[in-house]
C-alpha cells in the first residue's frame, strides 16, 4: 500500500512539472510583448532628449525652453519651437470632436432605436466599413475632394486658401475617420440600455425622442465616453491623412479655419530627408511630446469617466 | 427625427464618396501591366547589323486601323500621349520571328535584348543615318522601318508605372509579420489567461503595458522601429538602413496588442466546463489548454490574424519611418522598399502628385480591406456564439 502510494505521489509530481515547464515557457514571450512599451519609451526617450544634450550636439544643441515655448517650428540653424504646433493639434482634435461626437452618437442611436432592422445593418456595416478604411486612403480622398469642397467653403466666405489645404481640411478629415469609431462604441452602450428604463420613461408620458435623448444616451454615457476616448487617441496619432491636408506651415499658431496649419505628427512626417542629424533626431523629441499628450489627455479622460460612470442611472 | 436619420447617413454617403473618388480616378490606371509592372522606366539601347532575309511579315487581322505596321521587321506601332502630354510612339505588336525580338545590347557586350509590346520609341538611328525621333508619328515609323535594313542605333524605354515591387514586399511584410507576432500574441494570451497565478502583481504590471500599447499612435512604433530596429537588422545582416526585417519587427509591435486582445476575448468565451472536463479525465494542464481550449478558440485567433492583416497592409507611417520610402522593383529582404501604403505616400508627396496611381492602389487596398471584413463577419456567425444575440 505504501509503494503503491509513493507511486501515486510520483505521478502526480510529474503531471505538475510539465504544466511549470509549459508555464516558464509561455511567460518568456509575455514578458516580450509586455517590454515593447519599454523599449518604446526608453528608445525614443533617449534619442528626444538627445538634441538638448550639449555633449551630444555641442554648438548644434537645441534650447529645450524654447523648444517647448516657441512659436516657429524652424530657425537655421538649431531653433526648434514646438508649443504653437501642441496648440495646433488641440485645436485640429478639438474641431474633429466637435464634428464627430454629435455625427457618431446620433447615427448610433438611429441606427439602434429607430431605424429598421435591416436599414439598422445596412448602416452599421458600412460605419464598420469605414472604420477599417486605412488613413492613407483618407488622405488621398482628402486631398482629391475634402480640399475642393473646402476652397468651395473659402470662396463663400470670401477668403482665400492654398488650394484648400487648411485647417479646416485637416478637422474634417479627422472627424471623418473617428467618427466610426465613436458611433460603433456608442452603438454597443446604446443596445446595452435597460429596456425598462425606456419603459419606464414612455409609461410616464415622455415622447420616444425625450425618452431617447435623456434616458437612453445618458445611461449609455459611459460607454460613449469610452468611444469619445478612443476617438480623441486616434485624433492626437493620426499622421499621414492629416499630413496630406495640413500644409505644414512654418509658424503659428493657425486660428484662422482656412490657412494652413501644423500638427505634431504632420511635423514628424513631412519634410523626411536624411536620416541622420538634427532635423531628423528633432523629431524624435516631437515623438515625445506627443506621447506626454496622449498620455496626459487619457489620464484626464479616465478620471472624468470614472466620474460620469458614478452618477448614471 | 428626420434629421437624425438625414445625420446617419453621413456614414454612408462618406463611404460611397470615397469608393467613387477612388475609382473614378484609378480604375483605368488597373492592368496586368500595372500589376505586374515595374515602377521605373528602363532605357534599352540597341542595335541591329545582321542583315534581313526576305521574309515578309503579315500584318495580323486583329489589328485595328490605328496601327501601323511595317512588314519588313514584323512590328506594329501606334500613336499614344504621355503623362505630360506629348505624342510618342507605342510599340503595340512584335512578331515572335521579328529580327527586334532579339537584339544586341549597346551597352552590354553579348546582351540581348526584346522589344517588346508597351515599349514607347524615343529616337531610331537607320543604316542610311536617316533618324526617326519619338514626335515623328506611327506611320513615319513603320515607313522608315519598312525602308531600312540596319539599325545602327535604336533607344526604347519602357513604361513602368507598375506596382509589382510594392505587391510583393506588402505580401512579405504580412508573412512575415504573422509568422512573429500570432505566436508571440497568442502565447502571451495563453500565459496571462490560463496559467498566470490569478491577482499576481506581475501580470497586473504586464496587462496595463499591453494595453498601454493598444493606445500609442502608429507613427511612434515608426519612430521605434528607426531608433531599435534599423540599428538591430543593421548589425545582424547585411542591411544599411531601414529594410524588410525592421519593417516587420516594428508591424510586429503593433498587431500584437490586437492578436493579444482578440485571443484573450477567444479564450474567455470558451466554456469552464471544457477545462473542468479535460482534467478531470486526467489530461494535465498544458495537454487542456494546447488541446481542448486552444482548438476551441481558433475563430477567435483567426479573426485576430485578419484583424492584424488589414492593419499591417494599411500601415503607412511607421513603415515610412521602419522602412523607407524608397519604391523598388527588385525586392530583397535587406533592403528598403515600399508597402502598398507607402507607395501611395510616395507618389502623392512627388511635387505632382500621381492621383490615378494613388487611387488604383488605395482601390486594391479598399477590396482586400472589404473581404477580410466580410471574412471577420462570417467567422463571427459562423463559429460564435454570441449570446446577446439570442
Amino acid at each position: 500500500m505504501a509503494e503503491l502510494h509513493i507511486k501515486f505521489q510520483n505521478k502526480q509530481y510529474q503531471k505538475r512539472s510539465a504544466d511549470d515547464i509549459t508555464k516558464a515557457v509561455l511567460f518568456v514571450p509575455t514578458l516580450l510583448s509586455a517590454s515593447i512599451v519599454l523599449l518604446i519609451i526608453i528608445f525614443v526617450a533617449q534619442r528626444g532628449i538627445a538634441p538638448f544634450i550639449p555633449s551630444e550636439y555641442e554648438e548644434l544643441a537645441v534650447d529645450a525652453i524654447l523648444f517647448l515655448t516657441g512659436n516657429t517650428w524652424f530657425v537655421s540653424p538649431n531653433v526648434y519651437g514646438v508649443m504653437f504646433i501642441v496648440i495646433n493639434t488641440l485645436i485640429v482634435v478639438f474641431g474633429a470632436m466637435v464634428l464627430a461626437i454629435p455625427v457618431g452618437v446620433l447615427s448610433a442611436l438611429f441606427i439602434v432605436k429607430m431605424a429598421p432592422k435591416i436599414v439598422g445593418n445596412l448602416l452599421s456595416g458600412a460605419i464598420e466599413l469605414l472604420a477599417a478604411v486605412p488613413s492613407i486612403v483618407f488622405g488621398v480622398f482628402g486631398l482629391g475632394i475634402i480640399t475642393k469642397a473646402v476652397v468651395g467653403i473659402a470662396s463663400v466666405f470670401g477668403t482665400q486658401t492654398a488650394g484648400g489645404i487648411s485647417t479646416m481640411s485637416t478637422i474634417i478629415v479627422l472627424a471623418l475617420m473617428i467618427f466610426p469609431t465613436i458611433a460603433i462604441m456608442s452603438i454597443t452602450a446604446i443596445r446595452a440600455v435597460d429596456i425598462n428604463l425606456e419603459k419606464n420613461s414612455l409609461a410616464l408620458g415622455a415622447s420616444k425622442m425625450q425618452t431617447w435623448l435623456n434616458i437612453t444616451l445618458s445611461s449609455a454615457k459611459s460607454g460613449i465616453f469610452a468611444g469619445i476616448i478612443l476617438g480623441i487617441g486616434r485624433a492626437f496619432g493620426e499622421a499621414t491623412a492629416v499630413s496630406m491636408v495640413a500644409g505644414n506651415a512654418g509658424s503659428g499658431p493657425t486660428f484662422d479655419l482656412f490657412a494652413t496649419t501644423r500638427t505634431l505628427t504632420s511635423t514628424m512626417l513631412l519634410g523626411l530627408k536624411e536620416t541622420t542629424g538634427l532635423d531628423y533626431d528633432i523629431r524624435f523629441s516631437v515623438g515625445l511630446v506627443l506621447i506626454v499628450l496622449i498620455l496626459s489627455f487619457n489620464l484626464i479622460l479616465t478620471r472624468i469617466k470614472k466620474r460620469i460612470g458614478r452618477y448614471s442611472v | 427625427m428626420l434629421g437624425i436619420s438625414m445625420i446617419s447617413l453621413v456614414g454612408v454617403l462618406i463611404l460611397v464618396l470615397i469608393f467613387g473618388f477612388v475609382f473614378s480616378k484609378g480604375a483605368a490606371v488597373i492592368s496586368w501591366d500595372f500589376l505586374w509592372g515595374d515602377y521605373h522606366e528602363t532605357v534599352y539601347d540597341t542595335y541591329y547589323d545582321e542583315g534581313l532575309d526576305d521574309t515578309v511579315f503579315s500584318r495580323p487581322e486583329d489589328l485595328d486601323d490605328t496601327i501601323w505596321f511595317s512588314s519588313v521587321w514584323g512590328v506594329g506601332f501606334t500613336d499614344s500621349v504621355d503623362e505630360a502630354g506629348n505624342a510618342i510612339i507605342l510599340i503595340v505588336y512584335v512578331h515572335q520571328n521579328s529580327p527586334l525580338s532579339s537584339l544586341l545590347d549597346k551597352n552590354e557586350e553579348g546582351n540581348f535584348i526584346a522589344i517588346s509590346n508597351g515599349q514607347i520609341v524615343n529616337k531610331v538611328i537607320f543604316g542610311d543615318n536617316i533618324i526617326l525621333y519619338g514626335s515623328d508619328g506611327a506611320k513615319r515609323a513603320a515607313f522608315l522601318f519598312d525602308q531600312a535594313t540596319i539599325i545602327k542605333d535604336m533607344i526604347t524605354v519602357t513604361s513602368g508605372g507598375g506596382i509589382r515591387g510594392s505587391i510583393i514586399t506588402t505580401f512579405l511584410l504580412v508573412i512575415m509579420t504573422l509568422a512573429l507576432a500570432v505566436p508571440f500574441g497568442v502565447f502571451t494570451a495563453v500565459y496571462m489567461h490560463e496559467f498566470a497565478p490569478k491577482k499576481s502583481k506581475i501580470v497586473k504590471l504586464l496587462r496595463r503595458l499591453i494595453e498601454m500599447l493598444s493606445g500609442m499612435p502608429s507613427i511612434i512604433f515608426g519612430l521605434m522601429g528607426a531608433a531599435v530596429f534599423i540599428p538591430f537588422t543593421s548589425a545582424i545582416t547585411s542591411a544599411d538602413g531601414g529594410n524588410l526585417f525592421s519593417g516587420a519587427l516594428t508591424m510586429t509591435a503593433i498587431v500584437l496588442p490586437l492578436i493579444i486582445a482578440a485571443t484573450e476575448e477567444a479564450l474567455s468565451v470558451v466554456p469552464d466546463d471544457f477545462r473542468q472536463a479535460s482534467l478531470a479525465l486526467g489530461a494535465n494542464k498544458t495537454q487542456t489548454t494546447f488541446k481542448v481550449v486552444l482548438r476551441s478558440s481558433i475563430p477567435g485567433i483567426l479573426t485576430g490574424t485578419l484583424l492584424a492583416v488589414g492593419r499591417i497592409i494599411g500601415e503607412s507611417a511607421a513603415l515610412i519611418y521602419a522602412i523607407g520610402t524608397a519604391i523598388k522593383d527588385k525586392i530583397i529582404l535587406t533592403e528598403r522598399s515600399t508597402s502598398l501604403a507607402v507607395h501611395i505616400w510616395s507618389v502623392m508627396s512627388q511635387e505632382v502628385p500621381n492621383f490615378e496611381m494613388a487611387s488604383a492602389i488605395s482601390i486594391i487596398i479598399l477590396l482586400v480591406v472589404l473581404i477580410l471584413s466580410l471574412l471577420v463577419k462570417l467567422i463571427a456567425k459562423k463559429f460564435v456564439i454570441d449570446p446577446s444575440l439570442r
